[in-house]
This record gives C-alpha cells, sequence and structure tokens, in this order.
C-alpha cells in the first residue's frame, strides 16, 4: 500500500474572490478607479458594470475593447456579461488558455441597487464556479453624507450594509464629526461583527478589502476569528436582539451569536438549519458558524445567505482550546431567543428519538 | 484587445515558481528524474538530459529556493542519450540509449552516489547488439531488480521500430547486473509463433516498452506501456517467466504512443498516459486515461484528464498532449497520493488533477513557464515531474528550460 494518501484541501487553491457594493452614489467607482491605479492590483481581475464609466486614464491602459481593458500594473478590467456565472466561467477559460493574465484575486462591484445577496450565493453554492473560486470578503461601501437617510427609508442599503464583511463609510470629508459617529453607530447595529473604515476619494488599501475568507483547512485562530468577526462575538455587547434605537419592529436587523458548549450531531445541525430556512429563509440575511459535531476531529464551517448554504467544511484541527460550536447570525426580525428555542426543541426531540 | 495566447506568458494556478535553475545552458532535460537523501541530510535532485553532450546532472534542492548544481557529466559521444535514470538510497541507475543499432554504450550504468559530487561507477549492463540500441527507460525502486524498457544481443526484431521489450535486471550484486527475465510483445521478435501486430495506420511508433512500473505495494505486477501496443499489466510473481494478465487498447481509433501505466492501488485504478510526439497538435488527441482497473482481464477507460483547448495550445509551439507522470514512487522523497494525479503536458506545462471522482477528474492546479530563452520550440515543453514528500514540484524542460521548483497550494 502506498504511504501517504494525499487529497485536496477544499478550501485551498480557490481564487478569491471580493464583492463590492453599495447604494447608488456611494462611491463604487471611485473607489474602483483608485484600486484599479494602486501597483498591489497587480494580477487582479476586476468585474464592473461599465468600462466607460470607470474612467480609466488613457496612459494607464495597454489594451483595451468593449468587453476588457489590460493596465500596466497588471490588472484586468472586463464588463459584467450576461450572467455572473457565465462571465466568471469565461473569464477562467481565458485566463487557463493565456488568453488574458492569470489573475489570481476577482473584485466584482454590484450595481448601486442590487442585493447583495444573489451575488454571494452565486459564489457560495455554483457548483460549476466552486471548483475555481470562492467568496473572500462582501465590501459595502456607505455615503457619509446620505447614508444615514438611505438606511433610514430604503430596504436595499439596509441589506447591503448587514451582509457586508467591511464596512467602508466613503465622502467622510462631507460630513461632520457628529454624522459621522452616528452612521458608525448605525452600522454597528446593523453589523456589529463587520470593521468600518473611512475612506476619502475611495482611497483605501487593498489589505482591507481581501483575505478575509477562511484560506486552507488549516486555518488558524487569527484566520478564523478574521472571518467569524473581528472579536469573535464572544461578548454579549456585540450582539443586539433588541435594536438599539427605535422600536422594535418585524423588519428589524439584528445580529448575535449562538453558542453551545455540547456537540452536535450532523443530523440535528442540519435539521435546525433547515426548519429555520424553511419557515425564515429570506429573513436570514447572514450565517457563520464553527460547528463542533460528533466524532469530527476538527470543526464544521458552515455559511450561508438566507435559504443557501455553502457545502460544509471541515478543518483540520481546532484552532485553540474552545471547542465550543459559534454561530452568528445577522437576521431580520429573527431574534437571539427565538433561533436558540428552535435549536433547543430540535436538540431535545432528537436526543430523545436517540433514547 | 488581443486574446491571442502568448508563449511567452507564463500562467499558473495554485501553482507558484520557487526556483529556476537553468543547469549551466544545458537545459534540455529528459524523463528521468528522482531525488536523493544523502546520509549528510541533503535533498539532491537526479536528471537524465534529453540528449548529448551531457549525461547526467545533480542539483541540491535543500533550499529548494538556492538549488546549487553538485555534478554534471558528459556521454562519451554524440550518438548516444542517457534520457532516464532512477535513484534508491545511494544507488542510481542510468539508461544508455544509442542513434544506431550496434553502438556502445547501449544498457545501463549503475552508480553510487554517496558523495553526489563524485558518482562512482559501480556496472554497467551492456545490452548492445546488432539490432539493439539499449536502454530507453530503466525503473529501479527497491534497490533489487531493474526493470527496462531495452534491446538485448539476441533479441532480432520482426520490425525495425520494435527492438525493445520488457527486461528484468537482477542488481542484488550491484557489481553484476544479470538478467533474470524478459517478455515481448507477441510478434515482435523474429521467431514468434504469432504474426508481428498491425503497424499503426498513421503514427507508427513501434511496439516496445516504455515505462515498466512495478511497486513495492503489489510486487508481483508490472505496468508497461507499450507504446502502439497499448497498456499491459503482467504477472511477474515468477520472474523469469512474466505473464500477461490485463490489456488495455485503444489505438487506432486513437494515436498510438501509451507512455506511462500507473496504478493507483488503493482505488483499483489505472492512470495510462500517452506521449505527444509531434508538433502543432499533428498527433492530437493525445490523453491521459483514468482506467477502471477492478478486473484486471477486463480494462475499462471511464474518464480522461481535461485538459486546456487544444485549438489554443496547438498554437503555442512545439508538442502539446499528455507525456510523463509523477509515479507515486516509492522512496524516502516521493510525496504520493492516490487521488491528486500530476502529469506533464509539454506546452501544456505541469498540471494538477482531483481525480477523488475518478468518473470526472478535475484540473486543480497548473503551471505553463513562459517559454524558455533559446527553445527552439518557441514554448515551454515541460517533459517529466517529480513531487517530493514537501509537496515541492520538480519538473523539467525538453529543450531549454533546466528545472523548475514549484510550489503546489491544494
Amino acid at each position: 500500500m502506498l504511504g501517504t494518501l494525499t487529497a485536496r484541501d477544499p478550501l485551498a487553491g480557490r481564487i478569491p474572490v471580493s464583492v463590492v457594493t453599495g447604494f447608488l452614489g456611494s462611491g463604487k467607482t471611485t473607489l474602483i478607479n483608485r484600486l484599479l491605479k494602486r501597483p498591489d492590483m497587480n494580477r487582479v481581475a476586476v468585474i464592473v458594470n461599465e468600462l466607460g464609466e470607470v474612467g480609466i486614464d488613457n496612459d494607464l491602459v495597454e489594451v483595451s475593447s468593449e468587453q476588457m481593458m489590460l493596465l500596466n500594473n497588471g490588472c484586468l478590467c472586463c464588463v459584467l456579461r450576461g450572467d455572473l456565472e457565465e462571465t466568471m466561467r469565461d473569464l477562467f477559460i481565458k485566463r487557463r488558455n493565456g488568453e488574458i493574465i492569470d489573475f489570481d484575486r476577482v473584485v466584482i462591484e454590484t450595481t448601486g441597487l442590487a442585493d447583495p445577496a444573489p451575488v454571494m450565493q452565486t459564489l457560495m453554492t455554483d457548483t460549476m464556479l466552486e471548483d475555481q473560486y470562492r467568496l473572500d470578503c462582501v465590501v459595502t461601501l456607505v455615503d457619509a453624507v446620505n447614508g444615514l437617510g438611505q438606511i433610514a427609508t430604503l430596504p436595499e442599503p439596509v441589506k447591503q450594509a448587514a451582509l457586508a464583511d467591511r464596512l467602508v463609510i466613503t465622502k467622510s470629508d462631507l460630513a461632520d464629526a457628529a454624522k459621522l459617529e452616528e452612521l458608525e453607530a448605525k452600522l454597528r447595529e446593523l453589523n456589529p461583527p463587520a470593521p468600518i473604515r473611512r475612506a476619502l476619494n475611495g482611497e483605501i488599501e487593498l489589505a482591507f478589502l481581501v483575505d478575509v475568507g477562511l484560506r486552507n483547512v488549516k486555518g488558524k485562530l487569527e484566520d478564523i476569528a478574521r472571518w467569524l468577526g473581528a472579536d469573535e462575538r464572544e461578548s454579549e455587547r456585540g450582539d443586539h436582539d433588541e435594536p438599539a434605537h427605535g422600536h422594535r419592529h418585524d423588519t428589524a436587523i439584528t445580529s448575535f451569536c449562538l453558542r453551545f458548549e455540547r456537540p452536535f450531531s450532523w443530523a440535528v445541525f442540519t435539521q435546525c438549519m433547515d426548519v429555520l430556512t424553511a419557515l425564515r429563509g429570506p429573513d436570514l440575511l447572514r450565517v457563520k458558524g464553527l460547528v463542533n459535531v460528533e466524532s469530527r476531529a476538527g470543526p464544521m464551517v458552515v455559511q450561508g445567505v438566507q435559504h443557501l448554504f455553502h457545502p460544509p467544511v471541515e478543518l483540520a484541527a481546532w484552532p485553540s482550546e474552545d471547542r465550543s460550536s459559534r454561530i452568528v447570525f445577522i437576521t431580520r426580525g429573527i431574534g437571539r431567543s427565538e433561533v436558540a428555542n428552535l435549536f433547543a426543541a430540535i436538540g431535545a426531540v432528537q436526543g430523545q428519538a436517540k433514547g | 484587445m488581443s486574446t491571442q495566447s502568448q508563449a511567452a506568458q507564463t500562467l499558473a494556478w495554485n501553482m507558484k515558481l520557487v526556483a529556476q535553475h537553468e543547469l549551466s545552458g544545458f537545459g534540455g532535460m529528459g524523463e528521468g528524474t528522482n531525488m536523493q537523501k544523502t546520509k549528510d541530510g541533503r535533498r539532491i535532485f537526479w536528471m537524465a538530459h534529453e540528449s548529448a553532450p551531457k549525461n547526467f546532472t545533480g542539483v541540491d534542492v535543500t533550499d529548494p529556493h538556492n538549488p546549487k548544481m553538485v555534478v554534471q557529466t558528459d556521454l562519451p559521444h554524440g550518438d548516444v542519450r542517457s534520457n532516464s535514470l532512477d535513484v534508491v538510497g545511494d544507488l542510481m541507475a542510468v539508461a544508455y540509449q544509442t542513434k544506431k543499432w550496434g553502438l556502445k554504450p547501449a544498457g545501463f550504468d549503475l552508480f553510487d552516489i554517496s558523495t553526489p559530487e563524485k558518482p562512482r561507477l559501480i556496472a554497467h549492463f551492456d545490452a548492445s547488439g546488432p539490432s539493439s540500441r539499449g536502454a530507453h527507460c530503466v525503473w529501479f525502486v527497491d534497490g533489487e531488480y531493474v526493470h527496462m524498457s531495452c534491446g538485448a544481443p539476441d533479441f532480432t526484431p520482426t520490425h525495425e521500430k520494435d527492438d525493445q521489450f520488457y527486461r528484468i535486471i537482477d542488481v542484488r550484486n550491484p557489481s553484476k547486473p544479470t538478467e533474470v527475465g524478459r517478455w515481448w510483445y507477441p510478434g515482435t521478435r523474429k521467431g514468434d509463433a504469432e504474426p508481428p501486430p498491425p503497424r499503426h495506420p498513421k503514427f507508427d511508433g513501434g511496439y516496445r516498452p516504455h515505462n515498466t512500473n512495478v511497486y513495492p505495494g503489489r510486487p508481483n505486477r508490472a505496468y508497461v506501456a507499450y507504446i502502439d501496443g497499448g497498456a499491459w499489466i503482467l504477472d511477474i510473481s515468477d520472474k523469469a517467466h512474466p505473464k500477461a494478465v490485463g490489456h488495455l487498447q485503444y489505438s487506432p481509433p486513437y494515436n498510438g504512443f501509451t507512455h506511462t501505466v500507473m496504478p493507483l492501488l488503493s482505488r483499483d485504478l489505472l492512470i495510462v498516459s500517452d506521449e505527444c510526439v509531434k508538433d502543432n497538435g499533428i498527433d492530437w488527441p493525445k490523453l491521459t486515461w483514468v482506467v477502471d482497473a477492478r478486473n484486471e482481464s477486463n480494462l475499462v477507460p471511464i474518464a480522461t484528464l481535461p485538459l486546456p483547448p487544444v485549438e489554443t495550445f496547438s498554437k503555442r509551439g512545439g508538442r502539446f498532449g499528455s507525456h510523463n507522470l509523477h509515479e507515486n514512487y516509492p522512496g524516502p522523497c516521493a510525496w504520493r497520493s492516490d487521488t491528486i494525479v500530476l502529469g506533464t503536458f509539454f506546452n501544456g506545462g505541469v498540471r494538477a488533477f482531483d481525480t477523488s471522482n475518478p468518473y470526472q477528474p478535475k484540473e486543480v492546479a497548473y503551471f505553463v513557464p513562459g517559454a524558455p530563452k533559446m527553445s527552439r520550440a518557441g514554448a515551454i515543453q515541460l517533459n517529466d515531474v517529480f513531487v517530493d514528500d514537501r509537496g515541492l514540484v520538480f519538473t523539467v524542460d525538453r529543450f531549454a528550460g533546466g528545472l523548475y521548483i514549484l510550489e503546489m497550494s491544494l
């Protein structure tokens, strides 16, 4: 028998994809324009809605067509054609054929009115794309001047903020300190785990927008903490079962982290999630977690957006002594206690069934 | 914008260049590579050259970022090539194949490489003869037997292209290599009862073995790729009398030149590679097959490894198509996997495939170096690959680029 059997790491080797979203006028094009000029954007493919809008100076462009332009820093910019799957598959095929640069990162700009959830779901669950790509990070831009008003009145900006891994406040020079603080507080309320950064004229370091997702199954503690949320959602401080401002209503965005000390059977865990998605899929905005499953060496990584979940991945080992399951939920009008009760009820019934 | 595939451009996915060594300007490498761990803890990567004037080269790759050539040797004349070698402990077997019948050296040398800087010849196995070019390929992994594709003074082929066959040489006493067994395709030796096999109608590559692999995990089997004669499994429980137990012939309609038969023993699968031997896609398709070997006497191809489009790569220069595999070598320095398969594809570079689902192998990594300086093909022509136990990929160019060391992220 052969000595070593080596299999592929289900997370390593996928090209990371960052999604840049934000409401109309939030400065996505400015940010993309600035990003494209950075020297560290070497080997990045950027998918935009329209090439013309990006407005790159001619002296930075090496070659261009209606669909694509190659910049002299080694980065590629192309237009979203048809659907995202088709564009991304086509990019990979061209990359493999040596017809374009062999990019090692993709940045996707969504339209201002877009709900980022379908883009995220595509990246998490499309079986044709998942061999080559993985969703690394969702970055949401919020306009310092108009952001609060948009969040108060429109559904899209709320969802964009709630789904983000990173939040960027743009045009911060145009708002006073009090307004900025109010906006930051609102964003923290909508999405406590996501770090917030202020940007002027789209100036932001690439590092803030990348390397959030888990890169391999041998993830270290800091990688996992970074992915799950800045403080790993340890403290109750970050939990917003009750919205901090205003009255509780069904559409309020809520974020909380559930911890379970006892390992799950995989069947119980998936039943809990199945019931939750069946009853409230559209309101289950984002779920990320490490789940301790009986008789598994490492934790299972689960992540989902609304009713769709990425295939679960088992990490090689626990990153620390802490073996408890930790699941972060960002929901629309589903409270911590309701989810906790559901898990308790299904766990109890299943436990009885096992005798 | 231009969407032509540019041979100058390096293409990479999940493999990153750690270092390249041009081997003092003699960077045209054959298909014999292996790694030695020396008693003083160094790792020496040994490579046979594609053709004269050089014989073999050893490079210290202990620090893969800083490979250092420790020895490079010359052939006695220009009408012989080494092409193939193998290493066990401090013993190295090096093949010699001449351009014409009757020339010497034809056969193989055994070297003591305990001091890699000074390989010491222990013995020469002479296979020269009136119809022999000597050895094209050697397999030596157990320190006891050399399995090879080789001619012999007493072997007169029925067709000039069928002048090599499978030979087993006992080297337990390294100073006296002795033949203990042989097998040839029925009908290829003058005097055989069987008629000579039919020539391939388009590309007559010949009926002779290329790789002759035997694994310690299944010592009673030889996996023999027989060029236009397809893939063979031989029962060698009695080395003096190898017996055919399995055969897969898919050419014609395919274009022949079966090159390597590698078993994935724990999964009852074979990976069978062809060799592309013509430039510009003329002999396409040259594929790597996944074969169901649960029943040795009924080998069933179930998939091929997915390659990038021939329309694109056949225009990049030189050959494009399958060739050598990383052969899951036994020994202390090799990486072994029964699911991930790596191969070289000439201008298609080195590519890795996940065969977890044998019906749908998936490409998981590739590296296609930009055209090496002075390459007469105008493109990279990766010829062979070896993966070490650190997960580093060592791959060589056929004409000019020498050795490329890559890091794989799987």
